[in-house]
């Protein structure tokens, strides 16, 4: 397809200047059921680091400048060594410190990472998991995009319980495999065809629904001729099929509607882990690109995992500070590199926030549009699954506000679940609770 | 839905065990308690309150375990997973614990057994009579792709997109609790029986017929003293290999390639090793090199004798290396067949100044490779065997079409589902087919898309349940033998005995269950059910520090992967796992005694791991069972490097990683991971962890941490007899001094195995002490002593767990206090039989718990 002349490269766009102005949501630049006058896309982000973070503390009492938390004390940010790229950011920046998800402390310190978009109480009645927050609000906003939601993960695959190597879930038992080949997520946002005749596809589609609804009609009649248990555990097949039929109709709806064109160019499709730092920005850029043409509203992306042994992500810091021994060995012995592997996953982080923040959309830019949770289900001391390190970043248009640091210690403490509970209420995906939840994270709200 | 989850060994965490057991040694009277509610009144409630409710009352509950609560009537069947603990810790007086002074007496204690013993009894008997639910569970992805391979009649790789199984160590990945299916598993279940049928099913007319032919020449030696045609052995990247690219091949289909073959033998040795990959060039070190083996043959005739060797194998499976746009040049996408000649004594890499020892070239044996075809699909018989499986030879397929496919749809069906199928099921799939049918041009492309849908059903993807049809339970029977025994769906024999009846004799059980064992099938059960339950596949994944071993694995010398793992020969590792697997399957296949785990009089070796062992005269790299001497140190898993090696730090021995192996894999205990809040090991030492360099000191340390305490007092003195096998799962009684950094290896000083073996007696100076006091129980010296006493004073215990471990993936979930008698029973029958595995596999078959049968 050739480019349209509306469709207004946004990369020459902000180069020439343009990210100065204030424009109107261009339409142009966006595709889907997104028009003028409509409301803006709410978006929501997770994001995930394993192993902890560097929390150093230094002899005299005052902040250490390696230590992943800006600064010591709450209250306005001042940002250390660590955290200094996010210095452009202090105003759609916040930090929380001293939140956790109960669900997740009995699960041992390389575990909890599964319960990080969860809350799920994984060690107690939840033992499957259950869903995450991106799929609640994808539930209920899911369709106004062509992808109800994007989920991403740099080992890819569902991972199994205890060492999942995604953040999002349906429901129990029910993860949803993330991808991690740049080229494959490229693909599916942006060719999902294949090159086919639409009207191939709208043929192939309408087969595959008549097929399935005679599936489910088996499916339904073996159920009736099982016993209870077994009648429950078929009850999570039809479901599957269920979600399968959905799919189907909601992707021969978006048939009708353009595809957007996508400009690749300075994207390395190809990039393999072994350039941690190129790969990293691809799945950013990927998950920006999303956004940008307004293909998906919610994403997760889980940027490592406790379990990477098996890939090449074992061996991370390696790659980037020469740190000589397993990443699983920086989480445990914690040198003095480790700060400087944070600030490095910093630098990847701000690269995502700015780009977004340098996109105009509104009266305003992407990232004022998008809630944009990164942390770790681990702090310093490893093993421990208490006091995560959490950033929030973005979502200034959706009530949410920034520049602090927010200390919930002792009897300030409130469920982490609290702050999932705000962000769904952002994206219009109101709810009141959300797992162990008390209420709303009126700090940053 | 599983509610009856196991309390039973979550309590052992917390409460270690002693070896008398009065209750069963008799020798105490036990008065009896009135049953019921009266006896629960006046004697058992008094009993708790006086021992028990101290700590597990509305005080304190120690182990979130309490005892106020629980009202003696145990017929309603409520706690009762509690009173099965209960009954567990007072068999085996762990509770009160070591060093309480108020304990109940002998008598009262047997009494009190007495009474909850037979309580829960009757309890059981009462609710065996309705039959415990069928747990509904999707095959495992083991499952999926064996059943796909004797359904269709041919071996796809189909397992790898799937979603993983529920991995958890030291549990089986069939645990239908865990077992979910959600949309995208469906998705890719669909994908997977697409795939599959691309290949069942072949179009019409004969195919192209692809082939790739080299030749090499057995002439005059080159400078490096070998000839053309020779590959020597390997020493380092782009050595010990021959090439050929494929000129073009088939989308699908088999492959076959003949080899012309032989070995060159210098004096002293038999026999070689040539094994076939394929995939990308393994010529190039990066670690992206993607490859299938072929096959591996064992050369032993010589030149003047060359021999033809053929393998096979399925052109699907082969990765395929995409396109590449390198300096504006774009080359297709292509496959390479890499022959290699993977001869190794355990001694190729003793010399380490630039890789290896140039003369191995010619000192080590040679395989000699005059020639290569390569050609695909087989048409030997065409259309495949495979394919007539399905769309079978008809004069109907012509004339009656309809009759014809419906058929089809029958044929394959009653195999898919495992079961005869009815009249409306098969009516449903010719439906579907209709559909298709519109659609597609050729009978055969609407089958494949038919057929794929029936691969997605629940009823192939799920273990064989059915209503109440009459021969139903007889089905379910069949299925499930096969798919313990294999991995797999019944062959026609399990179904015959099925139709028959006949299969729900136990005598025919038995025969059966030794017959599926005897069959090739069962190398994958062995294999699958050893892992898991051991937890050894994580040795491949401990980073090896190559400065302390530099021997160990084969690395890159060059490159960007310098210093890494050699990542396309069988290392010592894949030798260690084989070790392993090779050894419970002798167990198995011998019918030997379960005890051996702990030790034994024979090792399952190679020549690699012999010597790296340190066992002389094993030649080759086939296995096999060596008889053993003391001064190996060898014997029983305890000792394997599968063990070893997975439960070290890659540098060091790892005392509490092989303490919770030893409790977890061989006594059946669950230990639990570290609590959150607990500091880890380093930071609990001080800052230690850099100078010392064992972890036993460091756990001194960390003991002596009162959060600490209280676990590791049970944890540790389990893994310090080990301390003497060092982290590459050698037998290493010296080892550094303490707090003293050693030098680590030095390429350029240590460039012989001479020089190496004096870097060791240089750093290896210090006596290591692995004495400790097991819990409850003697102080134990070292391996040799540990073992002992297990043998002495564990070995119920360790009888229970294989059993209960057989038994749990057999019938894919966890046991609960309804099987405890069944267990016992079966327990008994296995020790007065001397424990021999082979028998016991047969008693779990023969078991209602396994047949579900009312006992």
């Amino acid at each position: 397809m050739k480019q349209k002349s509306w469709h207004i490269n946004r990369r020459e766009f902000i180069r020439g200047g343009g990210a100065a102005l204030a424009l109107p949501f261009l339409q142009g630049m966006s595709w889907g059921k997104t028009r003028v006058g409509q409301e803006l896309p709410k978006r929501l982000v997770v994001s995930y680091i394993a192993y902890g973070v560097y929390e150093p503390k230094t002899k005299d009492g005052s902040h250490h400048d390696w230590n992943w938390w800006p600064c010591k004390d709450s209250g306005p940010l001042i940002f250390n060594k660590s955290a200094a790229p996010f210095v452009p950011l202090k105003d759609s920046v916040s930090y929380l410190r001293g939140l956790e998800h109960a669900g997740g402390v009995g699960m041992g310190g390389h575990s909890s990472g599964d319960v990080f978009a969860t809350a799920a109480n994984m060690s107690g009645f939840e033992k499957t998991n259950n869903i995450s927050v991106d799929q609640v609000a994808a539930k209920v906003n899911g369709h106004k995009t062509r992808y109800a939601s994007l989920v991403l993960g740099t080992e890819g695959g569902s991972g199994s319980y205890g060492s999942a190597k995604t953040l999002s879930h349906y429901g129990p038992g029910r993860p949803i495999p993330s991808m991690h080949r740049p080229q494959d997520i490229f693909n599916r946002l942006f060719t999902p065809y294949a090159g086919k005749e639409i009207d191939l596809v709208r043929a192939d589609l309408k087969r595959e629904a008549s097929v399935l609804d005679l599936m489910m009609d088996e499916s339904r009649r073996l159920q009736s001729r099982l016993g209870k248990e077994d009648q429950q555990k078929m009850e999570e097949y039809l479901d599957s099929v269920r979600a399968l039929e959905k799919r189907v109709e909601r992707t021969s709806q978006w048939t009708h509607e353009p595809l957007p064109n996508v400009d690749t160019k300075g994207l390395n499709l190809e990039v393999s882990h072994k350039d941690p730092e190129e790969y990293t920005r691809c799945m950013y850029d990927l998950l920006y690109l999303a956004f940008q043409t307004d293909s998906t509203r919610f994403a997760t992306l889980m940027l490592e995992s406790e379990h990477s042994s098996g890939s090449e992500m074992w061996n991370y810091a390696n790659y980037v500070l020469g740190y000589k021994g397993a990443t699983h060995d920086i989480a445990h012995k914690r040198p003095a590199e480790s700060g400087k592997w944070d600030n490095w996953r910093a630098k990847q982080h701000a690269y995502f926030l700015n780009r977004l923040r340098n996109t105009p959309e509104g009266d305003s830019n992407m990232l004022d549009q998008t809630i944009v949770v990164w942390g770790s289900a681990h702090p310093h001391a490893s093993h421990s699954t208490k006091n995560y390190p959490i950033q929030v970043a973005g979502g200034n248009a959706l009530g949410f506000k920034h520049g602090n640091l927010h200390s919930f210690e002792d009897d300030k403490k409130v469920p982490l679940a609290n702050l999932f509970v705000s962000m769904l209420n952002a994206v219009d995906a109101p709810v009141e609770k959300f797992a162990d939840s008390t209420g709303e994270m009126t700090e940053i709200v | 839905m599983m509610q009856f989850y196991s309390l039973r060994t979550r309590i052992k965490v917390v409460l270690e065990s002693v070896s008398v057991c009065l209750f069963f040694s008799g020798a105490v009277f036990a008065a009896d308690i009135p049953s019921g509610k009266t006896g629960f009144e006046s004697q058992i409630k008094p009993f708790f309150k006086n021992y028990c409710i101290e700590c597990h009352g509305p005080e304190k509950s120690k182990g979130k375990i309490t005892l106020h609560s629980l009202d003696g009537d145990l017929a309603r069947g409520q706690d009762l997973e509690r009173w099965e603990l209960i009954l567990d810790v007072l068999e085996h007086e762990d509770m009160p614990p070591e060093g309480e002074e108020n304990r109940p007496s002998a008598e009262n204690r047997a009494a009190t057994i007495k009474w909850i013993n037979s309580s829960l009894r009757d309890y059981v008997k009462k609710a065996s009579e309705t039959p415990m639910a069928v747990t509904t569970r999707r095959l495992t992805n083991f499952e999926y792709q064996n059943t796909m391979r004797d359904l269709l009649g041919l071996e796809l790789e189909l397992s790898k997109n799937l979603l993983v199984d529920p991995d958890r160590p030291y549990h089986f990945h069939n645990t239908s609790e865990f077992m979910m299916i959600g949309p995208d598993q469906l998705v890719r279940y669909k994908e997977a029986a697409r795939k599959a049928m691309a290949s069942a099913i072949v179009d019409n007319g004969e195919p192209e017929l692809h082939q790739t032919i080299a030749k090499w020449k057995h002439g005059q030696p080159g400078k490096k003293g070998l000839t053309q045609a020779e590959i020597g052995v390997y020493q380092g990247p782009g050595v010990g290999r021959k090439t050929v690219k494929l000129k073009s091949w088939p989308k699908t289909g088999e492959f076959r390639i003949r080899v012309k073959a032989s070995g060159n033998f210098p004096s002293g040795f038999q026999e070689v090793a040539l094994r076939l990959v394929m995939g990308t060039d393994l010529r190039h070190d990066s670690g992206s090199g993607i490859y299938q083996e072929v096959g591996t043959i064992h050369l032993t005739n010589t030149s003047d004798k060359p021999e033809e060797f053929e393998f096979r194998g399925r052109i699907e499976n082969i990765p395929i290396q995409p396109a590449s746009n390198r300096r504006n040049t774009i080359s297709p996408p292509s496959i390479t067949i890499t022959a290699q000649n993977i001869f190794d004594n355990g001694e190729l890499n003793d010399h380490r100044k630039s890789g290896f020892d140039d003369s191995w070239s010619v000192k080590a044996p040679r395989v000699i490779l005059e020639s290569l075809e390569f050609e695909a699909p087989v048409i030997d018989d065409w259309p495949p065997e495979h394919h007539r499986r399905i769309l079978f030879e008809s004069p109907l397929r012509d004339s009656k079409t309809d009759e014809y496919v419906y058929k089809v749809i029958k044929r394959f069906m009653t195999r898919a589902f495992r079961r005869p199928v009815d009249r409306e099921e098969v009516d449903h799939y010719f439906q579907i087919y209709k559909i298709y049918n519109a659609e597609f041009d050729t009978l055969e492309q609407a089958m494949r898309e038919t057929l794929a849908m029936m691969l997605i059903s629940p009823q192939f993807l799920y273990h064989t349940v059915i209503d109440q049809a009459a021969n139903a339970k007889s089905y379910e029977l069949a299925s499930r033998l096969s798919y313990f025994l294999w991995g797999s769906m019944p062959d026609e024999e399990l179904f015959n005995l099925a139709a028959s009846g006949e299969l729900n004799d136990p005598a025919i059980i038995e025969v059966q269950t030794r017959r599926l064992l005897a069959d090739n099938r069962a190398v994958s059960f062995v294999e699958n059910f050893s892992t898991q339950w051991l937890s050894i596949s994580k040795m491949k994944t401990v980073n090896i520090n190559h400065d302390l071993f530099p021997r160990f694995l084969y690395t890159v010398h060059v490159g960007e992967r310098r210093g890494q793992e050699q990542l396309f020969r069988p290392t010592i590792r894949d030798y260690m796992h084989e070790e392993t697997v090779g050894f419970i399957g002798e167990l198995i296949s011998k019918n030997l005694s379960i005890m051996n785990i702990v030790d034994s009089d024979f090792a399952y070796l190679n020549e690699p791991l012999a010597v790296h062992y340190g066992v002389n005269g094993v030649r080759g790299l086939k296995f096999r069972s060596v008889p053993i001497k003391p001064e190996y140190h060898l014997g029983g898993l305890l000792t394997q490097g599968s063990v070893l090696v997975g439960n070290s730090t890659g540098s060091a021995p790892h005392p509490i990683y092989r303490a919770v192996w030893l409790r977890e894999a061989v006594l059946g205990d669950e230990v639990k991971p570290p609590p959150a809040e607990v500091p880890a090991l380093s930071d609990s030492a001080g800052d230690s962890a850099e100078d010392a360099t064992s972890i036993k000191n460091l756990l001194e340390l960390h003991r002596n941490k009162e959060s600490c305490y209280d676990c590791h007092v049970r944890l540790d003195p389990w893994g310090i007899p080990f301390e003497r096998y060092s982290a590459i799962g050698k037998y290493q009684p010296l080892v550094p001094k303490d707090k003293v950094r050693v030098r680590g290896f030095n390429h350029k000083q240590d460039k012989t195995f001479a020089d190496y073996q004096a870097y060791l007696r240089s750093i290896y100076t210090e006596k290591v002490n692995a004495s400790s006091r097991v819990p409850h129980g003697p102080a134990v010296d070292g391996m040799m002593n540990l073992k002992k006493y297990l043998l002495m004073e564990r070995k119920d215990e360790i009888a229970e767990n294989v059993v209960r471990r057989l038994m749990t993936y057999a019938i894919g979930r966890e046991l609960t206090y309804r099987d405890r008698f069944e267990i016992k029973k079966l327990l008994k029958l296995a020790k007065d039989d001397g424990y021999k595995m082979q028998n016991i596999i047969v008693l779990v078959c023969q078991s209602p718990i396994f047949t579900g049968a009312k006992s």
